[in-house]
C-alpha cells in the first residue's frame, strides 16, 4: 500500500517520501510505488527533454529512464542519495547516452556513458554521508528562493538547457567572466561548494 | 589555472553532463579517488534535481507507462543483476592492465607520448598519453588555449609544486612550466588539448612539430 503526501516532506535525517517509494521499487519491485515514482518525475523528466533540444523524443527518453530506474533500483541506498538526486543523474546519463547513439554507431562506443557519468551510490567503496547530503539538499531548496533571478537563469541553462558557460554568455550576451562570477556567487550562497581547492 | 583538484565551475558542468567525453573522464578518474571532490559532486547533482523540480512538468501519457512495463516484463531477470557486477575502471577498459606497455611513441629526451584522439570518436580535442621516465625532464612549454591533465601513474614537479596520482591540472597560454618526474616510477599523464603546446626553450622551438 502506498500513501503519498503531495509534496516530499523536506528530509530530516530520514528518508523523504520519494526516496522511501524507490527503496521498495528496488527491495519489492513494487509497482505501485514505481507508477507513483512516474507520476511525480516523469513530467520533470519530459521537460528536461524538451529543454534540451530532445523535443522529439521526449517520452522516449522518460521511458528509457524509467526502464533504467527499475533496472538499477536494488543498488539503490537512499543513506548515499535522495531519490529525486538518483533519478536526475540517471536522466542527465540517458541523454547523453541517447545523443552519443544519435551521433555514432554503438560499436563506436569503447567507454560507456556510466564509465564517464557516475549514479552517486554505485561506488561501494563510498562512505555513507547521509546527514551532510541531506542537510545539503534542505539547503538548496531553501537558499534557491533567495537567489536574485540572474544567477537562477544561469544555473537553469547550465542544468536543464545543457549549455556551457560559454554559450550561456553568448546567448545572454554578456561577458563569459559575468556568467562564471553569477555562478561563483550562487553556488557560494547556496553553500554548494565551501570553498574551492585552488591554491 | 587549476591545480590538484578541479574548481568548482567544472564541476558544475560535469554535473550537468556538458563536458566533452575526455574532459568528463579526466574528472571521473579524479573523482574515483578523491572523497572530497566525491562529495562536492553530489550536492551539484543534488543542485540539478532541485532545478529539475523546479522547472515546469510536462504531462506525459499513460501509454508511456505501459511500453515501460512491456519493457521491463520482456527482460530477464538477470539484465536487472547485470548493473551489480563489478565494473571495470574506465581506465583499464581504454587502455588495458599496464599502461607501461603501451605502443609509446619516443619524442624529446626522456619524453614519450601516445595519442588516443581516435577512441573518442567524434570529440574535436585531441587525448593524449605522455610518460616521463623516473627523474627525467620534459622542455619547457607553454600551452595553447586550456590543457587538462590528470596524473595516471608517478609524480612530477615544476615551479609549482608536485602532482601525485589522480591529481588534476588545467594549464593555459601563461603557464610555462618545465616538469620533472619524480619519486621511482615513470610518470604517466593523460591530457585533453584544445590546442597543441608550444615550446618556449631556444633550441626545441625548432622541434615544435615534434611536441604536442
Amino acid at each position: 500500500m502506498t500513501t503519498l503526501d503531495p509534496k516530499p516532506a523536506k528530509p530530516e535525517g530520514r528518508k523523504d517520501p520519494w526516496s522511501q517509494l524507490l527503496d521498495k521499487v528496488g527491495k519489492y519491485q513494487d509497482r505501485e510505488a514505481y507508477h507513483a515514482l512516474f507520476e511525480h518525475f516523469g513530467p520533470q523528466i519530459k521537460y528536461y527533454a524538451m529543454a534540451n533540444g530532445l523535443a522529439s523524443h521526449a517520452e522516449e527518453l522518460v521511458q528509457e529512464v524509467f526502464v533504467s530506474i527499475w533496472r538499477r533500483s536494488c543498488l539503490y541506498d537512499w543513506r548515499k542519495a535522495a531519490a529525486s538526486t538518483w533519478i536526475f543523474t540517471i536522466a542527465r546519463n540517458q541523454r547523453i547516452d541517447m545523443l552519443r547513439k544519435m551521433q555514432r554507431s554503438s560499436a563506436e562506443m569503447l567507454v560507456e556513458t556510466e564509465d564517464l557519468w557516475q549514479i552517486p551510490g554505485d561506488n561501494e567503496d563510498e562512505p555513507v554521508t547521509s546527514l551532510h547530503r541531506l542537510m545539503s539538499e534542505r539547503r538548496i531548496r531553501e537558499s534557491l528562493s533567495h537567489l536574485p533571478e540572474e544567477q537562477i537563469t544561469v544555473i537553469a541553462k547550465v542544468y536543464m538547457e545543457n549549455k556551457s558557460h560559454q554559450m550561456v554568455a553568448d546567448e545572454l550576451d554578456i561577458p563569459l567572466g559575468t556568467v562564471k562570477s553569477r555562478v561563483r556567487l550562487a553556488l557560494n550562497k547556496l553553500k554548494v561548494i565551501l570553498q574551492d581547492q585552488n591554491v | 589555472m587549476t591545480r590538484h583538484h578541479p574548481d568548482s565551475l567544472t564541476l558544475m558542468e560535469y554535473s550537468a553532463g556538458n563536458l566533452s567525453e575526455p574532459h568528463a573522464l579526466c574528472i571521473r578518474l579524479h573523482l574515483d579517488k578523491c572523497p572530497h571532490c566525491r562529495s562536492r559532486v553530489d550536492t551539484l547533482d543534488s543542485l540539478g534535481a532541485v532545478m529539475m523540480e523546479e522547472q515546469p512538468k510536462v504531462s506525459v501519457s499513460e501509454s508511456v507507462f505501459d511500453n515501460i512495463l512491456a519493457c521491463i516484463d520482456s527482460e530477464p531477470a538477470a539484465e536487472t543483476v547485470r548493473a551489480a557486477a563489478p565494473r571495470i575502471s574506465p581506465l583499464q577498459k581504454l587502455l588495458g592492465e599496464d599502461l607501461n606497455e603501451l605502443p609509446w611513441k619516443r619524442q624529446l629526451g626522456d619524453v614519450s607520448v601516445l595519442d588516443i584522439s581516435e577512441k573518442f570518436p567524434g570529440q574535436s580535442e585531441q587525448v593524449v598519453l605522455q610518460k616521463l621516465v623516473a627523474g627525467g625532464k620534459a622542455p619547457a612549454h607553454t600551452h595553447r588555449g586550456n590543457e587538462t591533465t590528470i596524473v595516471l601513474q608517478g609524480a612530477f614537479a615544476d615551479q609549482n609544486g608536485v602532482f601525485n596520482q589522480w591529481d588534476f591540472v588545467v594549464l593555459n597560454e601563461q603557464d610555462e612550466h618545465k616538469p620533472i618526474a619524480v619519486g621511482c616510477e615513470d610518470c604517466i599523464t593523460l591530457s585533453v588539448l584544445s590546442a597543441p603546446v608550444k615550446l618556449t626553450g631556444k633550441f626545441t622551438r625548432l622541434l615544435n612539430p615534434f611536441i604536442r
